[in-house]
């Protein structure tokens, strides 16, 4: 292994790029795209006074989401791309190892989600004109996202190395990033509805004067879809983990400011149990969960989501690295090595 | 020992066996031609001494090396050239050369120094700084051959190098294969032209269906020799044929004319030398008298039909006259 032939493989494969008309065209769209989201997302956190978290929050899942959108279409075609090509030959039969030839795809691959990153680092800056956000949310965020565009381009890489075909390859990763992005989140909602119990909901009778009766219970049951016993499929979710990872700041009301804050609400909320509901107006120091209290009292899920998708990327890395291995044993069924 | 040393070496790719236990010897300061039929296996073979496939079984060594033990070692001692370059379509040929140095761990002065002097030496110097998309079938395959030379490899492989090649490439390419194989190199190469390959090769290796096959073993057969008489043309053949045959003493029926000259057929150079002196003797205004065909092509044709025998390319059956105007 040798970081000169690695930097080399991966600019060769930045060079061709940086070259097509196309990848410019893309860039724009999504420099035009971020301009609207962030105009948007400042009307939509004006209400606050900590505009800029919300904000900033927005373009960074933005950044995720086109990285998920477009990763696949760049890096699911590294290695099949090029043996199709025939030039992948050229670079095994150099001193270049596969170990080279596979970090220096993967570098390439990154820089390449890399490159929305930079293209919204001015609105991310721009964010900040609003005010809010606090400097450990950017850095975690920042690095959350960052760990999640290698394991875009892992994934792509991986399979490019392990399906024949770029086409398929590149639907592969597609099919394989949305079923961590979509699939996840189709299985917590059927799989919540389709496991019901019956919860029982507790309150206060009143009297006819309008007072509740303290030493009463009236309940009524009903039932409920159990997303308490599946919130865990969203902890492979790359926007969950993004979200999950990154510290939440509060509202003085004890509410999320940004983005990051409210999806974590919204899957911390999943983990507690819906059978027993309590509205207890007897109580003087009764008052409902705030979001704050939600998130203390639920476990935190981001390192096994990680976990996960660095389980699923570094396998595929690794099958695409034997599979490139020179001399070739086997080949993947369907290819010419030249 | 340096050159190529191939031994009991076979493939397989599935049910598809593509080499069958070749053994064969590339000497230093020689080139080697490696002959054989579509689908004979050259391809296979050729990469697995370039270290990129593995033989099921067999030993090859590369200038000493065992590519599968140490295909780092293998590779820094040889070059290789696709039959089909892959060339990065949107690099000039100066970075497609300079890349392919780096990769090799030539420094960045050296690889552009490099570059500069093979693609002038391709006679590629005036395209350097054009996109390699653009570049024609020929030049492609100039570009690989000077990509294959980057790291001064001492074993050259060469897939098919003159495929592409305008008349006047051709020539420079067989002078600078000598003049690469008098600086001690082992050189291997591949083609189907094989009146080309002819006038480069010290040595060849015949490959049928995977094997390679012993040329000594073809038969002595019978060989084609051509004679045009002085004004020979096609109206003129069958009366040139006659003379021929009766000269000779052999029945008219016996030769066959080609483009307005004669074919004839000989055992051997013996008695192709003793039929000229005769024909000579006789003050035929002989003006060409040589084989049909190149040994290489005589051979492969005999390879290619190994049970078939006596061999087809005797001389064919006598044709008319506007027939063999054709």
């Amino acid at each position: 292994m040798s970081i000169a032939h690695i930097g080399t493989i991966a600019r060769l494969e930045l060079t061709q790029r940086l070259r097509s008309v196309g990848w410019y065209v893309l860039l724009g769209v999504f420099a035009v795209v971020l301009l609207g989201i962030t105009a948007l997302a400042f009307a939509v956190f004006s209400y606050g006074d900590a505009p800029g978290a919300g904000v900033y929050s927005i373009v960074v899942n933005m950044v995720l989401l086109l990285v998920v959108l477009v990763s696949p279409t760049l890096s699911g075609n590294a290695i099949n791309g090029d043996r199709d090509a025939a030039t992948l030959a050229s670079i095994q039969v150099t001193a270049a190892s596969t170990g080279d030839i596979m970090i220096g795809k993967l570098l390439a691959a990154v820089a390449t989600g890399g490159a929305f990153l930079l293209v919204a680092l001015p609105f991310l800056a721009f964010s900040l004109v609003g005010g809010g956000a606090d400097p450990l949310v950017l850095l975690i965020s920042l690095l959350v996202l960052a760990v999640e565009i290698v394991i875009v381009a892992a994934i792509g890489v991986g399979l490019s190395g392990l399906i024949a075909r770029p086409l398929f390859s590149v639907a592969t990763t597609y099919l394989v990033v949305a079923s961590l992005a979509i699939g996840t989140l189709i299985v917590f909602a059927l799989g919540g509805f389709a496991i019901r119990s019956e919860a029982t909901n507790y309150s206060r009778p009143y009297d006819q004067s309008g007072n509740a009766i303290c030493d009463e219970w009236e309940t009524y049951t009903y039932e409920v879809p159990r997303f308490d016993l599946v919130w865990w499929v969203l902890a492979a979710n790359p926007f969950v983990v993004l979200a999950d990872a990154t510290p939440t700041e509060y509202s003085p009301n004890g509410y999320p400011v940004d983005l990051f804050g409210q999806i974590k609400y919204g899957v911390r909320t999943a983990q507690l149990s819906p059978l027993e509901q309590r509205w207890d107006e007897c109580d003087p120091d009764y008052s409902s969960d705030t979001a704050s209290d939600v998130i203390e009292s639920t476990v935190p899920s981001w390192f096994v989501g990680l976990g996960v998708q660095i389980v699923i990327a570094g396998s595929l890395f690794a099958g695409a690295w034997s599979r490139t291995r020179t001399p070739a044993r086997r080949l993947p069924p369907g290819t010419r090595i030249a | 020992m340096n050159g190529i040393a191939v031994d009991g070496v076979s493939r397989s790719f599935g049910t598809v066996q593509a080499v069958r236990s070749a053994t064969l010897r590339a000497e230093p300061g020689r080139v080697t031609g490696l002959v054989g039929p579509n689908g004979a296996g050259k391809t296979t073979l050729l990469l697995m001494l370039a270290s990129l496939l593995a033989p099921d079984t067999g030993t090859i060594r590369i200038g000493g090396v065992d590519p599968s033990e140490d295909p780092l070692a293998a590779r820094r001692l040889l070059g290789w050239m696709p039959d089909a370059l892959g060339a990065w379509p949107s690099l000039t040929a100066r970075e497609t050369m300079v890349t392919t140095a780096r990769l090799y761990g030539i420094s960045s002065a050296d690889a552009a120094l490099r570059a500069r002097y093979l693609l002038d030496l391709v006679d590629l110097g005036a395209l350097a700084d054009s996109p390699a998309k653009v570049l024609s079938r020929g030049q492609k395959q100039k570009l690989g051959l000077a990509r294959a030379l980057v790291h001064d490899p001492q074993v050259l492989l060469l897939d098919e190098p003159a495929s592409g090649l305008d008349p006047e490439a051709r020539v420079q390419l067989r002078v600078l294969l000598r003049r690469l194989a008098a600086e001690g190199r082992t050189i291997l190469i591949s083609s189907h032209i094989l009146s080309e390959l002819e006038e480069v090769v010290d040595d060849a290796v015949f490959l049928v269906a995977g094997a390679v096959v012993d040329a000594a073993a073809v038969p002595a057969a019978v060989r084609a020799w051509r004679i045009r008489l002085v004004g020979a043309s096609a109206e003129r053949l069958n009366a040139d044929a006659w003379q021929v045959a009766s000269t000779l003493g052999v029945p008219p029926e016996s030769l066959g004319g080609d483009r307005g000259t004669v074919l004839i057929g000989f055992e051997n150079e013996e008695s192709a030398a003793s039929a000229l002196h005769r024909l000579v003797a006789a003050q035929l205004p002989i003006s060409e008298f040589a084989p049909a065909q190149s040994a290489l092509e005589h051979t492969f044709l005999h390879l290619n039909q190994p049970r078939m025998q006596p061999a087809p390319p005797a001389p064919p059956a006598p044709r008319t006259g506007s027939e063999a105007g054709a």
